[in-house]
């Protein structure tokens, strides 16, 4: 197990083992669980907590990344907890090449600065868009249907969320 | 002029500067995004020095349908309809993706039945899926007759799964706590005919493109992917057994009772576009050979887990018992809540691991449904297989990557 100074919290939930990191220290966390084995990382995402009242959440953003190690079949989940608008976490796109576009996907979608990413720029989205559609605060149907009788003065002055 | 990037660890492609091999400037070509042999709509930034191709940027995002906020916004039961529509040639395995974190969450279990028939539909999907990426990349790469072969026995599959389901496409068969209904007798009579008849067809395809001096010479070297690159890019399903790694969810990580199967995982140590077709082909054999003993040893008894909580009570049960109507009226009105925790379970699909990962805030509706599609990582090392191809290999290798754009997309 990686060093202990760098676990904040671990658990399991629903079966699934899990250890909490703090933001500063998740690429040397990550980098030393690689060394462990754990050399695929599934996927990398962000769970947005506002205005969540399951738990008491030590920041809005959450960062998971979800690791796996091949040959033992271990798999270990390791979150970030991150704040600020916007938030900012270290890339670990040089630790694991998947990374880059789950971290461009994850800036598209939540605005999630990831610093020293290659190319940080919106993959989803079109590279015009405003906001980050998977933010809670991001309404649900505030986009008006293209070509229909309310496009063209939405277009005009489009509320953006 | 030769620089080289890093895209992964050890793993360089050179790339060369402004002037190409003539002298003359790169030629930079926009394929995609509207191009048939994109499978959908992937666009492609490729640089070129006379046909070869220099330097490669896939631009993603024109099938964006925001899958994973719609999910959100719908309550545990419902979400299962969204989840048909990311990767839309398998959609019971999407299903099942879900139904299955969802069930670990509530920490149900299904009955024996729901679990074979959701291997039995998971194995029909792979067939389908298998047939439509060989019937498109035979008619993008000259086997024009090929897709004519394949979407008959397809359609075949579509036809159970209207059969079993009512829908052709987007089943959403399987779902939280078991399957929508139990199979009718004419889709039992179905399958027997088709595991029967599919073999022959597969032959048949393997007669028509296996040997082909064509096909071969279109696809033998072609994006070359190296076992360890593969791995280090996060590459899964035929992708990676195309490269010679022995690695399938159903044997490594079996879900859904497939450890109880007897079947072997196809790899192939070309790690070439034709090593990547010889594993579908063989996964299309060894499909066969589940369907078979799922069929075979089908068990009895109910197909759904027996807890009103979660799954509306039986239609009779309405009329005699108050207890049923409440569970009835609680369920389509409100639905059910799940206990808080999060959870990831990742299934095979026909084009690698599908994960759903899953966040409950203990509401009604899902906090955050997170999709981690095969098609999505299987992309990334598109630059590593193209680099210093003929622009028109690029159809090949797209071709043999198969990732289907609504799941890179989402």
């Amino acid at each position: 197990m990686i060093s202990e100074t760098l676990v904040v919290e671990k658990g399991v939930s629903a079966g699934d083992a899990w250890i909490t990191v703090e933001p500063a220290n998740a690429h040397e966390a990550l980098s030393a669980l690689k060394d462990e084995g754990y050399l695929l990382l599934v996927f990398l995402t962000c769970v947005d907590h506002l205005a969540d009242a399951s738990r008491e959440w030590p920041a809005r953003y959450e960062i998971v990344y979800q690791l796996r190690n091949m040959k033992t079949r271990e798999q270990l989940r390791v979150r970030a907890f991150v704040d600020g608008d916007p938030p900012h976490i270290a890339s670990v796109h040089d630790l694991f090449p998947p990374a880059n576009w789950d971290e461009r996907e994850t800036y598209d979608m939540f605005g999630v600065i990831f610093d020293g990413h290659p190319d940080l720029t919106r993959i989803l989205m079109p590279d015009d868009w405003v906001g980050h559609p998977l933010r809670r605060d991001y309404p649900v149907g505030g986009e008006v249907v293209e070509f229909s009788e309310e496009h063209e003065t939405w277009q005009t002055a489009p509320d953006k969320a | 002029m030769t620089d080289t990037t890093t895209i992964g660890q050890g793993i360089t492609v050179s790339k060369t500067g402004e002037t190409g091999a003539f002298g003359g400037e790169l030629l930079t070509v926009n394929f995609g995004p509207h191009h048939p042999s994109t499978h959908g709509v992937l666009r492609l930034i490729v640089d070129l020095d006379g046909e070869l191709i220099r330097r490669l940027k896939p631009v993603i995002g024109y099938l964006h349908t925001g899958i994973e906020k719609q999910a959100e916004a719908l309550r545990w039961q419902q979400a299962v309809v969204v989840t048909d529509r990311h990767d839309y040639l398998s959609p019971p395995i999407n299903n099942l993706a879900y139904a299955l974190a969802v069930e670990r969450l509530l920490g149900i279990d299904v009955p024996p039945r729901a679990k074979a028939l959701r291997v039995i539909m998971s194995e029909l999907t792979r067939l389908s899926s298998h047939l439509v990426w060989l019937g498109t990349s035979g008619i993008e790469l000259g086997a024009m007759s090929m897709l004519m072969y394949c979407f008959r026995e397809r359609d075949t599959i579509l036809d159970m799964n209207e059969e079993i389901s009512g829908f052709r496409m987007h089943t959403s068969y399987i779902r939280p706590g078991g399957v929508m209904a139990d199979a009718t007798p004419r889709f039992f009579e179905m399958l027997e005919d088709f595991i029967n008849k599919m073999p022959s067809h597969i032959d048949e395809y393997e007669d028509l493109l296996t040997m082909n001096p064509i096909w071969r010479s279109r696809t033998i070297g072609i994006g070359i992917l190296p076992a360890e690159d593969a791995k280090v890019l996060g590459a899964t399903g035929p992708m990676l057994r195309g490269s010679g790694v022995n690695w399938d969810l159903r044997k490594n990580m079996p879900y859904s009772g497939y450890e109880t199967y007897d079947f072997e995982v196809a790899t192939s140590d070309l790690c070439d576009c034709y090593g990547r077709y010889l594993v579908r082909i063989q996964e299309m054999r060894e499909a066969i050979k589940i369907l078979r003993q799922a069929l075979d040893r089908l068990p009895d008894g109910p197909v759904n887990a027996d807890d009103r909580k979660i799954l509306p009570p039986p239609r009779e049960e309405l009329e005699t018992s108050m207890e049923a109507v409440i569970h009835h009226f609680k369920l389509f009105t409100e639905g059910y809540s799940v206990p808080p925790g999060d959870v990831y379970v990742a299934v095979e699909s026909g084009r690698g691991e599908n994960g759903c990962y899953v966040v409950s805030d203990g509401t009604h509706k899902p906090r955050r449904v997170k999709f981690r599609a095969a098609s999505f990582v299987n992309l990334q090392p598109l630059e590593r297989m193209a680099m210093n191809h003929m622009i028109a290999d690029m159809v090949a290798i797209i071709g043999t990557a198969d990732t289907v754009l609504g799941d890179v997309d989402r």
